[in-house]
């Protein structure tokens, strides 16, 4: 795979009015269903921004400064902290990955595109202060039940320091730190070789009848409030007006405003605790979307309480495993509902042996 | 994560009254009638409660002028300008004025807690008296501005030109305008303390008519407890009221049966068109749940020698007090059953049995918070897993918990409660004690949000010294 090498990491405003063009084009070229087999082909590139600052070295209130990183903190319900928790991580490389996928060649549209799971490895900690190294591509494009699915994958290394580098003559550039996988669905779009879509392939990653869901006992309730959406955007940057305004939900066919899914996946994982450790694996899928405002009951328990006790807690939608995950038996699991009990969401959250 | 600890066997533990150089005893307590929110101290403050409680303790034991060696107590609920609410409460008290004196806060135990503290002090021989208690309003609670506008007043405190203090208020949005009340949801689960034991209540299968039963019960003892006149040397009316509020002396099943659920109706999602729910059905109502009550308590606690010197009684000598905390965050416990883990340890550790106890005082957070703890103390798989105990720790003799009354009739201004509890356990045991000749144990236990649970055990002086 080519390595293009961009300056900085892009503004997702601009990305996004580039997105609403590109699937314009799309459109316009007949690329979606029925489109040939040829033009289903992923762009074999990646990009890398090197030289990524955080903390005094980012600028003032700009993405990885310490300010921001507080901010986020708050609206997600971090510990306020250093180290940059896994899913400020993944703000900090999402523009990156939407780079890829407003690319001309890129052959799904981004506008409808459906956050269908996710799966995060923090392998070692990041830290205010540390330089990064961000780099993004795709992967794995894949047929699904209502259309095709694929990965977008980001890396963030933490560059070595000067010292470091004096020090350990022969040593790599950077350390590997955070490995995230996003799951998306370009519905209605069809691989060729997908024969409808009626692979059992397909079918299993679609999980269970959502029907056949029996909330277990909460632990905890969000009260979200009509502004989540705008408070979670204005920390990562997605202001998609599906979760900024009831007119722009309104438009895609929700009713009001829908929750950023990563939102309510960093708040599963803000509430998983100090238990969590320094490094950790953390999955998501992603089911109903929570309106907003709304009252979102969850369950965070002990995968072992869990197990032990027979809930049906578990995932409806199986999220990629993440590489090196420990004993599923490990961390703790968790399921969002809503008051007809209708999941929004599940994961789990395990410490890394 | 949330690695589970083993549970940690305690009845070899040594008892600390073999090294302690003497004892602390309960000498009396005076608190003011609880009133309902909203209702009779409406206007009235944390500080003007706890004087008021405090004023009637030194009238009816003649400390005026006198330098107590500390008083102890709190608030839940607390404006920032009550720093100081005790030691502010004692300066507008006539005891001496050399008298000193500290807050501590620990939700619903702070009562019971401050308490413990007193006599520690007490039986190490650094003070020879000292007042434990604690108020709390809901009515007079404080209001706090949106974090928002916090931010920018204090941005624009600090801000050193004109320019950048208007420029600090200029992140307000209009939602920050909003003032914030205090609730009582428990910050890492959102979930109110109803909904929490709602959830309890679930998992142990508590009914609906036990926890009527129990509600009903606590209001006849409590009406007759006054009726008898219990109370009348330990209340001190206050505005106007001159009985708790909250009593309904003429509360029945039926009344209670018709009460609508208020807690734990989400659980297991809403009802379907035909009505059928996958959950288990809500069972706690207004009625069986403790109102939202304003009040104040203190308790005067002090050496033998102390009361000797003043011709004062001793009501009950402290024997042991345990405080526990569960981990309820992500489920593994209820977050009020820390008391049911309190409470065996305290027992090992002075090698008593759970049926030794003469009188059980169950603070009545809910109906359902008692009848679960007794539950779990009833089931031999909880007992051994979980508290770490050989079987099941045991049941009581339901004739013996709550016999004036407790929370559910009462009120529950929730730093206050401690300190009714222990003067009104220590008068039954004294009472008990002086009735029969024989040795009158009482147990209390106390739970509070954050997952906590304080317990301790007060004994019947001998009748001979009762009176030093």
């Amino acid at each position: 795979m080519r390595v293009e090498t961009l300056p900085a990491v892009p503004g997702l405003g601009g990305l996004y009015g580039k997105g609403l063009a590109a699937s314009g084009r799309l459109m316009m070229t007949r690329r979606l269903p029925g489109g040939g087999a040829s033009d289903l082909a992923l762009p074999d590139v990646a990009y890398r921004v090197a030289g990524v600052a955080t903390g005094d070295d980012a600028a003032p209130g700009a993405v990885g400064s310490a300010a921001h990183l507080a901010r986020y903190a708050q609206v997600v319900g971090e510990a306020p902290s250093e180290h940059l928790p896994a899913g400020y991580l993944h703000v900090l490389g999402f523009p990156l990955a939407t780079a890829l996928m407003v690319r001309g060649d890129f052959p799904l549209s981004l506008l409808g595109m459906v956050h269908l799971a996710n799966a995060v490895s923090l392998v070692r900690p990041v830290r205010l202060g540390d330089t990064l190294e961000v780099r993004a591509w795709a992967q794995d494009l894949r047929p699904h039940r209502k259309g095709v699915q694929v990965d977008l994958v980001t890396e963030i290394s933490v560059e070595r320091t000067d010292d470091e580098r004096a020090a350990g003559v022969g040593l790599p550039a950077t350390t590997f730190a955070y490995r995230g996988v996003s799951t998306y669905l370009a519905k209605g779009t069809r691989l060729p070789d997908d024969s409808a879509g009626r692979t059992p392939e397909a079918h299993r990653d679609t999980g269970r009848d959502a029907q056949t869901f029996q909330p277990p006992l909460p632990t905890a309730r969000w009260s979200l409030d009509g502004g989540t959406g705008r408070a979670y955007a204005a920390v990562s940057g997605d202001r998609n007006p599906i979760h900024t305004s009831a007119l722009g939900a309104k438009a895609f066919g929700f009713p009001r405003a829908i929750a950023h899914g990563m939102y309510t996946a960093a708040r599963a994982l803000a509430e998983s605790g100090a238990g969590r450790g320094e490094t950790y694996d953390w999955t998501v899928s992603f089911a109903k979307p929570a309106l907003l405002p709304s009252t979102v009951d969850v369950a965070i328990r002990p995968a072992a309480d869990a197990s032990a006790r027979g809930r049906q807690d578990v995932e409806q939608v199986e999220a990629p495993v993440p590489d090196g995950a420990g004993d599923p038996r490990t961390g703790l699991t968790y399921v969002a509902w809503d008051r007809a009990g209708r999941p929004h969401l599940s994961g789990r959250v395990a410490p890394r042996p | 994560m949330a690695t589970r600890n083993p549970p940690v066997p305690t009845a070899g533990a040594p008892a600390p009254t073999s090294g302690a150089p003497r004892d602390a005893y309960v000498i009396g307590g005076n608190r003011i009638p609880f009133a309902r929110a909203g209702g009779k101290y409406s206007r009235a403050s944390n500080q003007e409660m706890f004087t008021a409680a405090l004023e009637g303790l030194v009238a009816r034991y003649g400390l005026q002028g006198e330098r107590l060696g500390e008083v102890v107590g709190g608030a839940v609920l607390k404006h920032a300008r009550d720093f100081n609410l005790v030691r502010e409460s004692v300066l507008g008290s006539s005891l001496s004025a050399q008298t000193p004196a500290y807050d501590l806060q620990q939700a619903c135990a702070t009562g019971l807690e401050a308490a413990i503290a007193v006599s520690n002090k007490i039986r190490l021989g650094q003070v020879e008296s000292g007042v434990a208690g604690g108020s709390d309003t809901v009515s007079d609670a404080p209001i706090a501005v949106s974090e928002g506008l916090r931010r920018a007043l204090l941005e624009a405190s600090h801000a050193k030109t004109f320019g950048a203090r208007v420029k600090a208020f200029g992140s307000v949005r209009p939602s920050d305008l909003a003032p914030l009340t205090p609730s009582t949801d428990e910050p890492r689960t959102g979930l109110s303390m109803g909904e929490h034991q709602a959830i309890t209540t679930a998992r142990w299968g508590i009914t609906r008519e036990a926890q009527d039963a129990l509600a009903l019960a606590s209001h006849e003892h409590l009406a007759a407890a006054w009726d008898a006149g219990f109370f009348d040397d330990l209340v001190t009316p206050h505005r106007g009221l001159v009985r708790d509020q909250n009593l309904r002396a003429d509360s029945s099943l039926e009344k209670l049966a018709r009460l609508k659920p208020v807690y734990g109706k989400r659980l297991g999602g809403s009802p379907d068109d035909s009505g059928h729910r996958d959950g288990p059905e809500p069972t706690m109502t207004a009625g069986n749940s403790t109102p939202l009550t304003d009040g104040a308590s203190t308790v005067l606690l002090g050496s033998r020698e102390w009361a000797s010197e003043r011709n004062l009684p001793l009501l009950a000598r402290v024997v042991d007090a345990e405080t526990a905390a569960v981990d309820y965050v992500h489920g593994h416990e209820g977050l009020l059953m820390a008391p049911a883990h309190a409470v065996p340890r305290l027992l090992a550790r002075n090698g008593l049995m759970l049926g030794d106890l003469d009188f059980y005082e169950i603070h009545e957070a809910f109906a359902s918070t008692v009848l679960t703890t007794l539950a779990a103390w009833e089931d031999d798989e909880y007992c051994r897993t979980e508290l770490g105990l050989d079987g099941r720790l045991g049941s009581i003799d339901r004739g013996r918990l709550n016999v004036t009354g407790s929370s559910l009739a009462a009120g529950h201004p929730f730093a206050a409660t401690g300190g009714r509890i222990v003067a009104t356990a220590a008068k039954l045991v004294a009472r008990k004690a002086a009735e029969t000749g024989g040795t009158t144990r009482a147990l209390i236990s106390v739970c509070a949000a954050g997952g906590l649970g304080v317990a301790m055990i007060l004994e019947s002086v001998h009748s001979t010294d009762a009176t030093a």
